[in-house]
Protein backbone atom coordinates (compact mmCIF):
# COMPACT_ATOMS: atom_id res chain seq x y z
CA UNK A 1 0.00 0.00 0.00
CA UNK A 2 1.15 3.51 -0.69
CA UNK A 3 1.46 5.92 2.17
CA UNK A 4 -1.52 8.18 1.64
CA UNK A 5 -0.44 10.96 3.92
CA UNK A 6 2.87 11.31 2.16
CA UNK A 7 1.10 12.12 -1.05
CA UNK A 8 -1.93 14.00 0.11
CA UNK A 9 -0.75 17.57 -0.17
CA UNK A 10 0.84 17.22 -3.55
CA UNK A 11 -2.14 15.95 -5.40
CA UNK A 12 -5.82 16.03 -5.95
CA UNK A 13 -6.61 12.36 -5.76
CA UNK A 14 -9.30 11.37 -3.29
CA UNK A 15 -8.78 8.62 -0.73
CA UNK A 16 -11.02 6.39 -2.79
CA UNK A 17 -8.99 7.06 -5.93
CA UNK A 18 -5.77 6.32 -4.08
CA UNK A 19 -7.19 3.00 -3.00
CA UNK A 20 -8.80 2.21 -6.34
CA UNK A 21 -5.62 2.76 -8.37
CA UNK A 22 -3.21 1.78 -5.60
CA UNK A 23 -1.65 -1.12 -7.49
CA UNK A 24 -0.50 1.03 -10.38
CA UNK A 25 0.30 4.15 -8.32
CA UNK A 26 2.77 1.92 -6.46
CA UNK A 27 4.72 1.53 -9.68
CA UNK A 28 7.39 4.25 -9.58
CA UNK A 29 7.04 4.83 -13.32
CA UNK A 30 3.39 5.78 -12.82
CA UNK A 31 3.12 7.16 -9.32
CA UNK A 32 0.53 9.80 -8.40
CA UNK A 33 1.55 12.07 -11.24
CA UNK A 34 1.00 9.30 -13.78
CA UNK A 35 -2.41 8.57 -12.31
CA UNK A 36 -3.33 12.23 -12.59
CA UNK A 37 -2.30 12.16 -16.24
CA UNK A 38 -4.46 9.09 -16.79
CA UNK A 39 -7.43 10.75 -15.10
CA UNK A 40 -6.98 13.73 -17.42
CA UNK A 41 -6.56 11.72 -20.63
CA UNK A 42 -9.01 11.24 -23.46
CA UNK A 43 -8.57 8.05 -25.49
CA UNK A 44 -10.50 7.23 -28.64
CA UNK A 45 -11.11 3.54 -29.33
CA UNK A 46 -12.14 2.91 -32.91
CA UNK A 47 -13.81 -0.47 -33.11
CA UNK A 48 -15.10 -2.24 -30.02
CA UNK A 49 -14.70 -5.81 -31.22
CA UNK A 50 -12.12 -8.33 -30.05
CA UNK A 51 -9.30 -5.82 -29.61
CA UNK A 52 -11.34 -2.79 -28.58
CA UNK A 53 -13.39 -4.45 -25.85
CA UNK A 54 -10.26 -5.73 -24.14
CA UNK A 55 -8.33 -2.47 -24.44
CA UNK A 56 -11.40 -0.55 -23.23
CA UNK A 57 -11.80 -2.74 -20.14
CA UNK A 58 -8.18 -2.23 -19.09
CA UNK A 59 -8.18 1.48 -19.84
CA UNK A 60 -11.43 2.04 -17.94
CA UNK A 61 -10.13 -0.02 -15.03
CA UNK A 62 -6.94 2.05 -15.01
CA UNK A 63 -8.93 5.24 -14.55
CA UNK A 64 -8.64 6.88 -17.95
CA UNK A 65 -10.52 10.16 -17.67
CA UNK A 66 -12.47 9.90 -20.88
CA UNK A 67 -13.03 7.10 -23.35
CA UNK A 68 -14.78 7.57 -26.66
CA UNK A 69 -16.02 4.35 -28.25
CA UNK A 70 -16.90 4.14 -31.93
CA UNK A 71 -18.44 1.16 -33.72
CA UNK A 72 -21.42 0.76 -36.08
CA UNK A 73 -22.29 -2.84 -35.17
CA UNK A 74 -24.63 -4.68 -32.83
CA UNK A 75 -23.65 -7.46 -30.46
CA UNK A 76 -24.08 -10.88 -32.06
CA UNK A 77 -23.79 -14.35 -30.63
CA UNK A 78 -20.62 -15.03 -32.65
CA UNK A 79 -18.92 -12.01 -31.01
CA UNK A 80 -19.17 -13.48 -27.52
CA UNK A 81 -16.33 -15.97 -28.12
CA UNK A 82 -13.80 -13.10 -27.85
CA UNK A 83 -15.46 -9.70 -27.31
CA UNK A 84 -15.47 -9.85 -23.56
CA UNK A 85 -17.18 -6.58 -22.73
CA UNK A 86 -20.42 -8.22 -23.88
CA UNK A 87 -22.61 -10.90 -22.40
CA UNK A 88 -25.31 -13.19 -23.61
CA UNK A 89 -28.15 -10.83 -22.71
CA UNK A 90 -26.63 -7.99 -24.73
CA UNK A 91 -27.23 -9.62 -28.12
CA UNK A 92 -28.87 -7.16 -30.50
CA UNK A 93 -27.76 -4.07 -28.59
CA UNK A 94 -25.51 -1.50 -30.19
CA UNK A 95 -21.95 -2.49 -29.29
CA UNK A 96 -21.05 0.99 -28.14
CA UNK A 97 -24.02 1.07 -25.75
CA UNK A 98 -23.36 -2.42 -24.42
CA UNK A 99 -19.67 -1.61 -23.96
CA UNK A 100 -20.57 1.63 -22.22
CA UNK A 101 -22.76 -0.28 -19.76
CA UNK A 102 -20.01 -2.75 -18.94
CA UNK A 103 -17.35 -0.05 -18.54
CA UNK A 104 -19.63 2.11 -16.44
CA UNK A 105 -20.26 -0.81 -14.09
CA UNK A 106 -16.52 -1.48 -13.92
CA UNK A 107 -15.54 2.12 -13.25
CA UNK A 108 -18.26 4.79 -12.96
CA UNK A 109 -15.56 7.45 -12.71
CA UNK A 110 -14.68 7.20 -16.41
CA UNK A 111 -16.49 9.61 -18.67
CA UNK A 112 -17.79 7.64 -21.65
CA UNK A 113 -18.85 8.92 -25.05
CA UNK A 114 -20.20 6.71 -27.81
CA UNK A 115 -20.48 7.01 -31.57
CA UNK A 116 -22.67 4.35 -33.18
CA UNK A 117 -21.16 4.70 -36.61
CA UNK A 118 -18.16 3.91 -38.76
CA UNK A 119 -15.75 6.80 -38.57
CA UNK A 120 -14.84 8.25 -41.93
CA UNK A 121 -14.14 11.63 -43.47
CA UNK A 122 -15.18 14.66 -41.51
CA UNK A 123 -16.53 12.69 -38.54
CA UNK A 124 -13.27 10.77 -38.26
CA UNK A 125 -11.26 14.00 -38.43
CA UNK A 126 -13.34 15.74 -35.78
CA UNK A 127 -13.29 12.73 -33.45
CA UNK A 128 -9.56 12.18 -33.77
CA UNK A 129 -8.76 15.87 -33.34
CA UNK A 130 -10.59 15.86 -29.97
CA UNK A 131 -8.74 12.88 -28.48
CA UNK A 132 -5.25 12.63 -26.99
CA UNK A 133 -4.50 9.10 -28.18
CA UNK A 134 -6.16 6.88 -30.75
CA UNK A 135 -6.45 3.09 -30.62
CA UNK A 136 -7.05 1.46 -33.96
CA UNK A 137 -9.04 -1.67 -33.16
CA UNK A 138 -10.79 -1.96 -36.52
CA UNK A 139 -11.02 -5.04 -38.68
CA UNK A 140 -10.33 -3.70 -42.16
CA UNK A 141 -7.47 -2.14 -44.10
CA UNK A 142 -9.50 0.71 -45.56
CA UNK A 143 -10.28 2.09 -42.11
CA UNK A 144 -6.71 1.50 -40.96
CA UNK A 145 -5.26 3.61 -43.77
CA UNK A 146 -7.73 6.43 -43.19
CA UNK A 147 -7.15 6.43 -39.42
CA UNK A 148 -3.37 6.46 -39.97
CA UNK A 149 -3.62 9.38 -42.37
CA UNK A 150 -5.87 11.38 -40.06
CA UNK A 151 -3.72 10.75 -36.98
CA UNK A 152 -0.70 12.11 -38.87
CA UNK A 153 -2.73 15.11 -40.06
CA UNK A 154 -3.64 16.00 -36.47
CA UNK A 155 -0.34 14.78 -34.97
CA UNK A 156 -2.05 12.26 -32.66
CA UNK A 157 -0.28 9.15 -31.37
CA UNK A 158 -1.79 5.98 -32.80
CA UNK A 159 -1.68 2.53 -31.22
CA UNK A 160 -2.45 -0.02 -33.87
CA UNK A 161 -3.45 -3.58 -33.04
CA UNK A 162 -4.46 -6.36 -35.37
CA UNK A 163 -5.22 -10.04 -34.98
CA UNK A 164 -6.48 -12.89 -37.11
CA UNK A 165 -6.40 -16.68 -36.80
CA UNK A 166 -3.45 -17.34 -34.41
CA UNK A 167 -1.53 -14.17 -35.30
CA UNK A 168 -1.28 -10.72 -33.85
CA UNK A 169 0.48 -7.47 -34.63
CA UNK A 170 1.16 -4.35 -32.60
CA UNK A 171 2.59 -0.96 -33.66
CA UNK A 172 2.78 2.52 -32.19
CA UNK A 173 3.05 5.55 -34.44
CA UNK A 174 3.95 8.94 -33.05
CA UNK A 175 3.78 11.69 -35.68
CA UNK A 176 5.86 14.08 -33.57
CA UNK A 177 8.74 11.58 -33.45
CA UNK A 178 10.91 11.72 -36.58
CA UNK A 179 11.95 8.09 -36.10
CA UNK A 180 8.37 6.92 -36.17
CA UNK A 181 7.14 5.37 -39.39
CA UNK A 182 3.42 5.23 -40.16
CA UNK A 183 1.10 2.35 -40.97
CA UNK A 184 1.39 3.03 -44.68
CA UNK A 185 5.20 2.77 -44.61
CA UNK A 186 4.86 -0.99 -44.55
CA UNK A 187 1.31 -1.76 -45.59
CA UNK A 188 0.11 -1.71 -49.13
CA UNK A 189 -3.08 0.27 -49.74
CA UNK A 190 -3.69 -1.89 -52.83
CA UNK A 191 -3.56 -5.12 -50.85
CA UNK A 192 -6.21 -7.64 -51.87
CA UNK A 193 -6.59 -8.57 -48.28
CA UNK A 194 -9.55 -7.57 -46.25
CA UNK A 195 -9.67 -9.70 -43.20
CA UNK A 196 -12.45 -10.12 -40.77
CA UNK A 197 -12.18 -12.43 -37.81
CA UNK A 198 -15.64 -13.81 -38.55
CA UNK A 199 -14.55 -14.87 -42.03
CA UNK A 200 -11.05 -16.11 -41.17
CA UNK A 201 -11.42 -17.30 -37.61
CA UNK A 202 -9.48 -16.10 -34.59
CA UNK A 203 -8.67 -17.44 -31.17
CA UNK A 204 -10.17 -15.26 -28.43
CA UNK A 205 -7.05 -14.93 -26.26
CA UNK A 206 -4.99 -13.87 -29.30
CA UNK A 207 -7.06 -10.70 -29.71
CA UNK A 208 -6.98 -10.44 -25.91
CA UNK A 209 -3.17 -10.40 -25.89
CA UNK A 210 -2.96 -7.71 -28.57
CA UNK A 211 -5.80 -5.61 -27.10
CA UNK A 212 -4.07 -5.77 -23.71
CA UNK A 213 -0.81 -4.64 -25.27
CA UNK A 214 -2.59 -1.72 -26.94
CA UNK A 215 -3.77 -0.70 -23.47
CA UNK A 216 -0.20 -1.00 -22.16
CA UNK A 217 1.19 1.25 -24.87
CA UNK A 218 -1.63 3.78 -24.38
CA UNK A 219 -0.89 3.96 -20.64
CA UNK A 220 2.83 4.42 -21.39
CA UNK A 221 2.07 7.17 -23.90
CA UNK A 222 -0.02 9.01 -21.31
CA UNK A 223 2.24 8.56 -18.32
CA UNK A 224 5.59 8.69 -20.10
CA UNK A 225 6.60 5.39 -18.50
CA UNK A 226 9.16 3.17 -20.17
CA UNK A 227 10.02 2.97 -23.82
CA UNK A 228 7.43 3.00 -26.54
CA UNK A 229 7.30 0.61 -29.43
CA UNK A 230 8.44 3.21 -31.93
CA UNK A 231 10.09 2.19 -35.19
CA UNK A 232 9.22 -1.41 -34.49
CA UNK A 233 6.29 -3.69 -34.98
CA UNK A 234 5.72 -6.72 -32.80
CA UNK A 235 4.48 -9.84 -34.49
CA UNK A 236 2.97 -12.70 -32.52
CA UNK A 237 2.47 -16.28 -33.67
CA UNK A 238 0.39 -18.05 -31.03
CA UNK A 239 0.70 -21.47 -32.65
CA UNK A 240 4.41 -21.56 -31.89
CA UNK A 241 4.13 -18.94 -29.13
CA UNK A 242 6.85 -16.84 -30.72
CA UNK A 243 7.26 -13.09 -30.91
CA UNK A 244 9.27 -11.27 -33.53
CA UNK A 245 10.33 -7.65 -33.58
CA UNK A 246 10.41 -6.02 -36.98
CA UNK A 247 12.27 -2.75 -37.38
CA UNK A 248 10.57 -0.29 -39.70
CA UNK A 249 11.98 3.11 -40.60
CA UNK A 250 9.91 5.94 -42.03
CA UNK A 251 9.80 5.12 -45.76
CA UNK A 252 11.35 7.74 -48.00
CA UNK A 253 8.62 9.32 -50.04
CA UNK A 254 5.77 7.95 -47.89
CA UNK A 255 2.81 10.12 -48.83
CA UNK A 256 1.53 10.10 -45.23
CA UNK A 257 4.56 10.55 -42.99
CA UNK A 258 7.18 11.72 -45.51
CA UNK A 259 5.95 15.30 -45.35
CA UNK A 260 7.04 15.97 -41.78
CA UNK A 261 9.52 18.80 -41.37
CA UNK B 1 25.85 -20.10 -48.74
CA UNK B 2 23.54 -20.91 -45.88
CA UNK B 3 20.77 -18.73 -44.49
CA UNK B 4 18.03 -19.31 -41.92
CA UNK B 5 14.53 -19.15 -43.35
CA UNK B 6 11.66 -18.59 -40.94
CA UNK B 7 8.02 -18.83 -41.91
CA UNK B 8 5.24 -18.00 -39.48
CA UNK B 9 1.53 -18.72 -39.18
CA UNK B 10 0.09 -20.55 -42.21
CA UNK B 11 3.31 -19.98 -44.17
CA UNK B 12 5.06 -22.50 -41.92
CA UNK B 13 3.87 -25.37 -44.12
CA UNK B 14 6.21 -24.14 -46.89
CA UNK B 15 9.32 -24.82 -44.83
CA UNK B 16 11.40 -27.96 -45.47
CA UNK B 17 10.28 -30.97 -43.42
CA UNK B 18 13.36 -30.78 -41.19
CA UNK B 19 12.36 -27.29 -39.97
CA UNK B 20 12.10 -26.79 -36.22
CA UNK B 21 10.32 -23.97 -34.41
CA UNK B 22 9.38 -22.31 -37.71
CA UNK B 23 13.01 -22.14 -38.86
CA UNK B 24 15.20 -24.06 -41.27
CA UNK B 25 18.73 -23.62 -42.48
CA UNK B 26 18.67 -23.57 -46.28
CA UNK B 27 21.42 -23.59 -48.89
CA UNK B 28 21.27 -20.86 -51.54
CA UNK B 29 23.37 -19.85 -54.52
CA UNK B 30 25.17 -16.53 -54.49
CA UNK B 31 23.05 -13.73 -55.90
CA UNK B 32 19.72 -15.09 -54.65
CA UNK B 33 17.20 -12.32 -53.99
CA UNK B 34 14.46 -12.20 -51.37
CA UNK B 35 11.81 -12.79 -54.02
CA UNK B 36 13.82 -15.73 -55.40
CA UNK B 37 13.62 -17.39 -51.99
CA UNK B 38 9.89 -16.74 -51.72
CA UNK B 39 9.36 -18.30 -55.17
CA UNK B 40 11.73 -21.17 -54.47
CA UNK B 41 9.61 -22.30 -51.54
CA UNK B 42 6.41 -21.91 -53.56
CA UNK B 43 5.02 -19.16 -51.42
CA UNK B 44 2.55 -16.76 -53.01
CA UNK B 45 4.33 -13.38 -53.00
CA UNK B 46 1.19 -11.71 -51.66
CA UNK B 47 1.01 -14.19 -48.80
CA UNK B 48 4.57 -13.26 -47.81
CA UNK B 49 3.21 -9.86 -46.85
CA UNK B 50 5.82 -8.90 -44.27
CA UNK B 51 9.40 -9.75 -45.23
CA UNK B 52 11.98 -9.30 -42.49
CA UNK B 53 15.71 -9.61 -43.20
CA UNK B 54 17.85 -9.76 -40.07
CA UNK B 55 15.05 -8.07 -38.13
CA UNK B 56 14.47 -5.24 -40.62
CA UNK B 57 11.40 -4.86 -42.85
CA UNK B 58 12.07 -5.16 -46.59
CA UNK B 59 9.49 -3.28 -48.65
CA UNK B 60 7.89 -4.68 -51.80
CA UNK B 61 9.98 -2.66 -54.26
CA UNK B 62 13.25 -3.89 -52.74
CA UNK B 63 12.51 -7.60 -52.74
CA UNK B 64 14.00 -8.27 -56.20
CA UNK B 65 17.15 -6.27 -55.57
CA UNK B 66 17.87 -7.30 -51.98
CA UNK B 67 20.30 -10.24 -52.14
CA UNK B 68 20.88 -12.76 -49.37
CA UNK B 69 24.24 -13.18 -47.68
CA UNK B 70 25.77 -16.04 -45.72
CA UNK B 71 24.32 -16.19 -42.22
CA UNK B 72 21.26 -14.03 -42.93
CA UNK B 73 17.92 -14.70 -41.29
CA UNK B 74 14.92 -14.16 -43.52
CA UNK B 75 11.49 -14.24 -41.87
CA UNK B 76 8.14 -14.23 -43.64
CA UNK B 77 4.77 -13.37 -42.12
CA UNK B 78 1.31 -13.16 -43.63
CA UNK B 79 -0.73 -9.99 -43.32
CA UNK B 80 -2.68 -9.40 -40.12
CA UNK B 81 -5.42 -6.77 -40.26
CA UNK B 82 -8.41 -8.20 -38.38
CA UNK B 83 -9.61 -7.10 -35.04
ZN1 LIG C 1 4.69 6.49 -43.64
Amino acid sequence: MIDKTAYRQAMDLSDEQLLHYNAQIMLPEIDVSGQQKLLAAHILIIGVGGLGTVAALYLAAAGTGQLTLADPDQVELTNLQRQISYNYAMQGEAKVNACQKTLNALNPEVSLATIESSLHGELLERTISQADIILDCTDNLKSRFEINKTCFKYAKPLVCGAAIRWEGQLSVFVPADKDSPCYQCFHNPDSRLNQSCSANGVLGPVVGVIGSMQAIEAIKLITGAGELLIGQTLLFDALSLQWQTMQVSPRTGCEICGQRV
Amino acid sequence: MKITLKCFAFLAKHLPVYAKKNAAEVELQEGTSVNNVIDMFQIDREDAYLVILNGVFVCGEDRDTTLLNEGDTLALWPEVAGG
